[in-house]
């Protein structure tokens, strides 16, 4: 099997259109739990094995709360905002004062909005700096294992190679107890043009 | 007993005794091939359907992702391990819909599970036992010396097959 390569330089430029994209995500996220802070990490950028991915979220069995979306457009991502149940549950129970942060219909749209939120604050920070066109689609929601819902959405987007370019993010709110990972997945094509935009071979 | 895990597009053979693991199956479909006189046993998770738009295009092919090329493959390696084709049974598991808000058309779960069906049907090995579609992801655990699989779910309970 061919390894992929990509310079060190390439991946540097990823981390930091993923810092400036999820930061802007995380102002969103902020102001959605009343103005309550929100850490992040600084994203990491590597080449993963699909098979790998589940494993860096805490196990394939473990069950979490994803959701999903994919951006098409002049380039074409696919974006996973993944939380353990407790935090998902913490989630609900903030956005829904009131509620017992169940999965109900409720809360689950209330996740979806918050995904929804998330993404095109990222994906406006993207365009901006790029000028391209990035045309997210309806987020999706799934609350099971995560090898699962990693591995669904890994299909529905249609991804075959076996190794990914990915832009992970931790990020964290201690008041709420709301602990996630942001996974953004670029495809092949959106690589290039990024890079060749910016003037980077 | 030996357990070996088997990840996302990859697949495994084992002899005699032993349990075959793969682990979160959404729309992924789990394949387990058993040879219950030579007790050889092998499990294949397979992400996509059909290898046919991919097999020339990319340079890091790997067939155990499609269900035409990993069911062929996992049949070979069996019969290396000293399985006889004629004796091979199949059960499968997984092809579920995740998702609340499916694009239209077919899902890949169902597409996936069709294939699967297809190509045992092409192979001769007779299906024995399945656990697919809903909405739901599931576990596989094959034990080799018996050829029973055990399907665990997040809050669904377990089933035998």
């Amino acid at each position: 099997m061919k390894k992929r390569k990509l310079s060190e330089n390439k991946l540097d430029v990823l981390k930091e259109l993923a810092n400036i994209g999820v930061g802007n995500a995380i102002t969103s996220l902020s102001k959605m739990l009343n103005e309550e802070k929100v850490e992040m990490d600084v994203p990491v950028a590597t080449l993963a094995l699909l098979q790998d991915i589940p494993d860096l979220l805490g196990g394939a069995e473990l069950p979490v709360a994803g959701i999903y979306i994919e951006s098409h457009g002049d380039i074409s991502l696919t974006i996973i905002f993944v939380l353990s149940l407790e935090s998902a549950s913490n989630l609900v129970s903030t956005l829904l004062p009131g509620s017992r942060g169940e999965f109900d219909e409720m809360g689950l749209s209330a996740l979806i909005e918050v995904g929804n939120i998330l993404t095109s604050s990222y994906l406006n920070a993207l365009s901006f700096m790029t000028n391209l066109q990035l045309l997210p689609s309806p987020p999706e929601i799934a609350v099971d294992m995560s090898g699962a819902i990693i591995s669904t959405v890994m299909a529905e987007a249609y991804i075959v190679d076996d190794e990914v370019v990915l832009l992970r993010t931790f990020l964290n709110s201690r008041e709420s107890h709301i602990a996630g990972h942001i996974l953004i997945i670029p495809d092949r094509g959106a690589l290039d043009k990024i890079f060749t935009l910016l003037g980077i071979r | 007993m030996d357990t070996f895990k088997v990840k996302i597009a990859d697949l495994a053979v084992l002899r005699d005794q032993g349990i075959l693991i793969t682990v979160g199956l959404g729309s992924c479909v789990g394949v387990a091939l058993h040879d219950a006189e030579n007790k050889v046993g092998g499990l294949a998770h397979i992400l996509l359907s059909s290898s046919c738009q991919f097999g020339n295009r990319s340079n890091s092919f790997n067939p155990a992702k499609f269900a035409d090329t990993a069911i062929p493959l996992l049949v070979e390696k069996m019969e290396k391990a000293g399985g006889r084709r004629i004796r091979f049974t199949a059960k499968i598991a997984g092809g579920s819909q995740l998702f609340t808000f499916q694009k239209t058309g077919i899902s890949v779960g169902e597409k996936n599970i069709e294939a699967v069906r297809q190509t045992l049907k092409e192979l001769e090995i007779p299906l024995r036992g399945e656990d697919v579609g809903g909405n739901f992801g599931r576990t596989m655990r094959f034990f080799i010396d018996s050829g029973k699989v055990v399907i665990t779910t997040v809050g669904r309970g377990e089933k035998e097959l």
